[in-house]
């Protein structure tokens, strides 16, 4: 077991180092660079003199070839130091640590939701298989599935804020506040809460029509063994069939689908932050982009694949600890 | 697939009728009344996409200009395609009034609707006709069936002709990663060893690089991003799911007897690869490729939507999606496009589900 986990992890900083090469190498061949992009940007007679360009080169070290200045970028990591975000002159644990928690109450908020309304489903689903009112239900969820977020988050906000302009449905188009001074941190919270829901229900319904899916077919599979034969032979009811032998017998990939979540926890979604300018780590990301911002690239770009590969670790991992079957050697 | 082969083999000696292990499929993917529903509206799509310039544009299907028969719609699938004596009459995209002016004996099929995906049409450029309305007064009506966007460009045109993107990103960039994840994936199944840890490795190096940061950066480094360098974009990008399930695939399948048979009387391992093991393990992976066409839509129309696709003019359904971000009152913006890549991911997503149900045979003994 500690063996297993112990080669998982080194393989990991193997994928990290070449994935971390391989995204330095791209981004800085993307044209531009942070300080001809951010000027030319905000005005063109501003444009810096050569001689100053130069000497800003060198000062954040883009005078070096790249895979140079990824090993410099390496060893500072390794120092446990991400650098400083060029475009925003600040350090990038300080950008990304103010970025975390408008992305985590999102996504936080989504998952939960999702739980709290998936498995009821899922079960309401298996219990009724094959009747109307379970196709019904089961289209509608397969339907939603289908429906790009943009799209949604579009309809919602043409719904929402332009139409339903001025009544008591009117909800914010963007942003996390108003703007508004709060007296009180309950007004605040108020006025987050109105801000959080439209991209709550984007980030919601796609994956409440994944989940919902997923154990209505785990289910489905389970309802066929033997032992809920069985279990109804002795004569089990059908809700503590369903949910007490059959149910139980579904967790087991549903935990590893929990470790699989956990990028998705913290990585926030770049388009549905972008559409509503929520201030998370996708707009962060898709910003940094945009300015050639390397150090927040790199810094993100690391912490996203760490949670990928620690994702699947855990995945693994919790799928052992919850199935004596699986054994990790 | 422990052998579709012995399945339909077996079949074979039961019914007088014998059916090729995709026949079988075939008919079982018929019996589904929803997947046939999304292959009918991939079938529409097609035909949608094909005559999108005799359906809606401003140059004629067919005339007779100076006694010659031109094709000038034509001009839509290339901009070489369009006759140079056009362009040496001084016509600039105007045909109507131009035609009648310098020849009055021609003559000439118009597109069923008179408008264009990449240009509003102007006052009277069709005889007695009004000029797009342009800004937010563009609603849907009899001249402009689903609006125009603020620059006056109907939203109609754009919407057919948006359909050939739409269908070429899905088949190109999908057709570009199946390629590139089969060849890997068979290879690293069949050879295993430290050539399967080599493809493993760059495999899930690809898979955890944040796909926006990958595709972005590609887009960026190509510039000036047609919808070509889309494509290929996508396709390089897309194929590590594709990978993995053919490595999978061949992992089960290479130590079946069949291939040892196949190694004893001499099969070259390109041989047993190419007819042997792909035949067989070709089904489950027809079904993330058919999922994988849907996802390269939405990201393509995604991507236009961020504006990271091609330039305008455009006729991507992303483009009109990204016109509506910034005007939220025109609801026909959102309301069309949005309903065409709904309708078209669903239906992707339909097929891919019926293939599966059809091809998968553990699914098909649970129903026994």
């Amino acid at each position: 077991m500690i063996h297993h986990v112990l080669r998982r992890l080194a393989l990991g900083l193997v994928t990290l180092f070449l994935i971390s090469f391989l995204v330095y190498g791209l981004i800085r061949s993307i044209p531009g660079t942070p300080l001809t992009v951010a000027v030319a940007q905000t005005d063109p007679s501003r444009r810096l003199n050569p001689a100053d360009l130069e000497r800003m080169k060198a000062a954040y070290g883009l005078d070096k070839p790249w895979y140079q200045a990824y090993f410099i970028w390496l060893s500072n990591v390794a120092r446990g130091d991400l650098g400083r975000s060029i475009s925003r002159k600040a350090p990038v644990t300080q950008l990304i640590g103010e970025r975390i928690g408008p992305t985590l109450a999102l996504s936080a908020g989504s998952m939960l939701l999702t739980w709290a309304l998936s498995i009821p489903l899922g079960l309401y689903a298996a219990a009724r298989s094959g009747r109307p009112d379970e196709r019904a239900v089961s289209l509608g969820l397969y339907m939603l599935y289908s429906v790009p977020t943009f799209v949604a988050a579009l309809a919602l906000q043409v719904v929402f804020s332009v139409w339903a302009e001025g009544t008591a449905w009117e909800l914010p188009l963007f942003g996390m506040t108003s703007g508004l001074p709060h007296t009180t941190s309950l007004g605040w919270l108020a006025d987050v809460a109105r801000h959080a829901i439209l991209p709550l229900v984007c980030m919601t319904y796609v994956s409440l029509a994944w989940y919902t899916r997923f154990i209505n077919t785990n289910l489905q599979e389970v309802l066929r063994q033997d032992y809920i034969r069985t279990a109804r032979a002795k004569g089990a009811g059908p809700i503590r069939v369903l949910v007490h032998h059959a149910f139980r017998n579904t967790l087991i990939p549903l935990v590893t689908m929990l470790g699989l979540s956990l990028p998705a926890l913290l990585g926030g979604s770049v388009i549905i932050e972008q559409i509503f300018t929520w201030p998370g780590m996708g707009r962060l990301f898709f910003e940094s982009l945009r300015e050639r911002d390397y150090p927040t690239i790199m810094g993100l770009t690391l912490l996203f694949s760490l949670l990928t590969l620690a994702g699947q670790l855990l995945a693994d991992l919790l799928y052992a600890w919850v199935d004596p079957r699986v054994s990790m050697e | 697939m422990t052998g579709g082969q012995p399945t339909a083999d077996n079949r074979r000696a039961a019914t007088p009728s014998p059916r090729g292990f995709w026949g079988e499929a075939w008919a079982r993917f018929q019996r589904m009344p929803l997947a046939m529903a999304g292959l009918v509206f991939v079938g529409l799509m097609a035909v949608v996409a094909l005559l999108a310039p005799a359906i809606a544009g401003t140059k004629p299907i067919v005339c007779r200009y100076k006694g010659q028969i031109y094709f000038p719609c034509l001009a839509y699938y290339g901009r070489s395609l369009e006759p140079v004596v056009f362009s040496q009459d001084k016509f600039r995209g105007e045909y109507p009034r131009n035609l009648r002016e310098k020849d009055p004996e021609s003559w000439a099929v118009w597109p069923l609707v008179f408008q264009d995906p990449y240009r509003a049409v102007r006052p009277d450029e069709w005889p007695g006709r009004p000029g797009n309305p342009a800004r937010d007064q563009g609603r849907p009506g009899r001249l402009n069936l689903m609006g125009t966007n603020q620059n006056g460009v109907d939203v109609f045109a754009k919407m057919v002709h948006g359909t050939l993107v739409a269908l070429l990103v899905g088949f190109v960039s999908m057709g570009i990663a199946a390629t590139i994840g089969v060849t890997v994936g068979s290879l690293a199944g069949y050879f295993g060893g430290w050539v399967d840890a080599v493809i493993s490795r760059i495999t899930e190096v690809v898979m955890c690089i944040p796909t926006l940061v990958l595709i972005l950066a590609l887009l960026a480094i190509v510039e000036k991003p047609t919808i070509w360098k889309m494509m290929a974009v996508l396709g390089l990008t897309g194929w590590p799911g594709i990978s993995r399930l053919m490595r999978a695939e061949l992992l089960r399948l290479r130590s079946a007897e069949f291939v040892t048979a196949a190694r004893a009387v001499g099969a070259s391992p390109g041989r047993i690869i190419l007819r042997h093991l792909l035949p067989n393990a070709l089904a489950p992976v027809m079904v993330p490729i058919t999922f994988g066409i849907a996802a390269a839509i939405l990201t393509e129309s995604g991507l236009s939507f961020l504006g990271f696709g091609q330039p305008p003019p455009s006729a991507s359904w992303g483009s009109l999606l990204n016109d509506a971000r910034s005007n939220l009152k025109m609801w026909w913006l959102v309301f069309f496009p949005g309903a065409a890549i709904f309708l078209t991911v669903l239906a992707f997503n339909l097929v891919g589900e019926g293939l599966q149900k059809a091809t998968d045979p553990r699914l098909r003994e649970a129903r026994k």
